[in-house]
């Protein structure tokens, strides 16, 4: 019983140290737009993503009048913006892309989950992939229901 | 008789593809928001983490849609063991519906205080992943004893009570260690003793007022590991009570199932101190 209780303790302890430390840790954390492989590592994640895209049941009839070779440069380049890579992005505003699509919370998360099957295709790590998403996420309010 | 033994041995299952048929025609669509925000099914059935309720919405519907999930659970420490089954319905991701059934059981003399708990939980703000404001809900859980006699016997005033919170969730999706990380505080005000299952209220009232936090990571997309704090006030002279924590894993590997497991310390229970032992819970979605 009071052995239990100790071990419990231990691993309480263990878990909580493991958890500050992670928190104060000083990391100095590599370029996203180098963690994702450059531009290379980019367009290797935009032909996935398209692809992903492409097989959506889900959101495939948002996609239904796009231009494809378009979407794949606009997208190359937002990536790259994003992630702080040197490029410019020299497309439509997010809310001017999608104004009058009707995107839905759900619409919107799938596509979040083809953007990691994407990155996943790809062998992005799972830390850089949540580098990328968390920034993708801040656009969310200028493209769900518009 | 034979007809008999036989309807009553197809008569889960019958009730239970009932209960499929009748989620069908919505569920197929209610997977709408990212794995793992609906957290799993709490000891009291609303969704949340497994001692505490969170302010994740049971299940992965969206604004568009409906969904729920089903669980079984079972704790087991030193001298007690729990058997928790129960529901979880989500209109929406705006409000939610849950039912849980529980048994508890003395292990010295095989003696068992069955509770019946229904909760209510509505959204009131915020998103737990995007936006600025973390997702708020209130909510309500009413706890009512199949039996008084035990909660009678220690004291309890009641054999009956109810619960409110409000609780309060973000999951950052690049937190510590660029993982996914959650937090989850709630605000509970009861009387309480043991999580109702030794009645409501007493003769030495403590602080109605609790806190409740949980903190979890995600390793990877289906893995995840956590903590939760239960503080509990101990309102009966002739028993203690403690709070209780949990450090949990769980594995998630589709919207529709997960498991979790825990380490539980619930302290002292009617008389036993140092009640630490297994927590295991499958969730399957509707």
């Amino acid at each position: 019983m009071g052995h239990g209780r100790f071990v419990y303790r231990l691993a309480m302890l263990s878990l909580v140290s493991t958890l500050l430390i992670g928190c104060m840790g000083i990391r100095k954390e590599q370029n996203l737009f180098d963690a994702l492989g450059g531009q290379e590592g980019v367009n290797v994640i935009v032909e996935n993503f398209i692809m992903q895209i492409a097989r959506d049941e889900r959101i495939i009839d948002h996609f239904a009048v796009s231009n494809v070779e378009r979407f794949r440069m606009m997208m190359r380049e937002h990536l790259c913006f994003l992630a702080d890579g040197l490029c410019e992005y020299t497309g439509d505003s997010m809310i001017d892309t999608h104004a009058g699509m009707g995107v839905t919370e759900g619409d919107f998360n799938a596509i979040v989950e083809d953007m990691m099957a994407a990155m996943n295709q790809a062998g992005v790590p799972i830390g850089t992939q949540n580098r990328l998403l968390s920034r993708l996420a801040k656009l969310r309010g200028e493209i769900i229901y518009l | 008789m034979r007809i008999i033994a036989a309807i009553i041995n197809t008569l889960p299952t019958v009730l239970s593809s009932t209960l499929l048929c009748f989620f069908l025609p919505f569920s197929a669509q209610a997977d709408g928001r990212i794995k793992g925000t609906g957290g799993v099914s709490s000891i009291s059935g609303a969704g949340g983490g497994g001692l505490i309720p969170w302010a994740t919405l049971t299940g992965h519907s969206t604004r568009e849609e409906l969904g729920g999930n089903m669980f079984l659970t079972m704790a087991d420490v030193d001298d007690f063991t729990l058997e928790v089954a129960g529901a979880g319905f989500n209109y929406r991701d705006r409000a939610e519906l849950s039912y849980a059934r529980q048994n508890f059981t003395i292990k010295a003399n095989d003696a068992r205080i069955s509770q019946d708990t229904v909760g209510l939980k509505y959204r009131l703000a915020g998103d737990l992943l995007y936006g600025s404001l973390p997702q708020i809900v209130v909510g309500a859980e009413h706890n009512a004893l199949r039996d008084s006699a035990t909660a009678k016997a220690v004291g309890a005033d009641k054999a009956h009570g109810t619960d409110v919170y409000i609780s309060s969730a973000r999951a950052w999706i690049d937190g510590l260690g660029n993982r996914t990380t959650l937090l989850n505080v709630n605000l509970r005000y009861s009387t309480a003793n043991q999580y109702g299952l030794l009645g409501y209220g007493g003769d030495d009232i403590g602080t109605r007022l609790h806190v409740e936090v949980a903190a979890g990571v995600f390793l990877t997309r289906s893995w995840v590991v956590g903590a939760e704090y239960r503080h509990k006030s101990d309102n009966l002279s002739a028993l203690k009570e403690d709070s209780a924590t949990d450090i949990f894993v769980a594995w998630l590997p589709s919207k529709r199932f997960s498991v979790t497991a825990a380490w539980v310390d619930l302290g002292e229970i009617a008389g036993a101190p140092d009640q630490t032992g297994f927590y295991l819970s499958i969730q399957g979605g509707l």
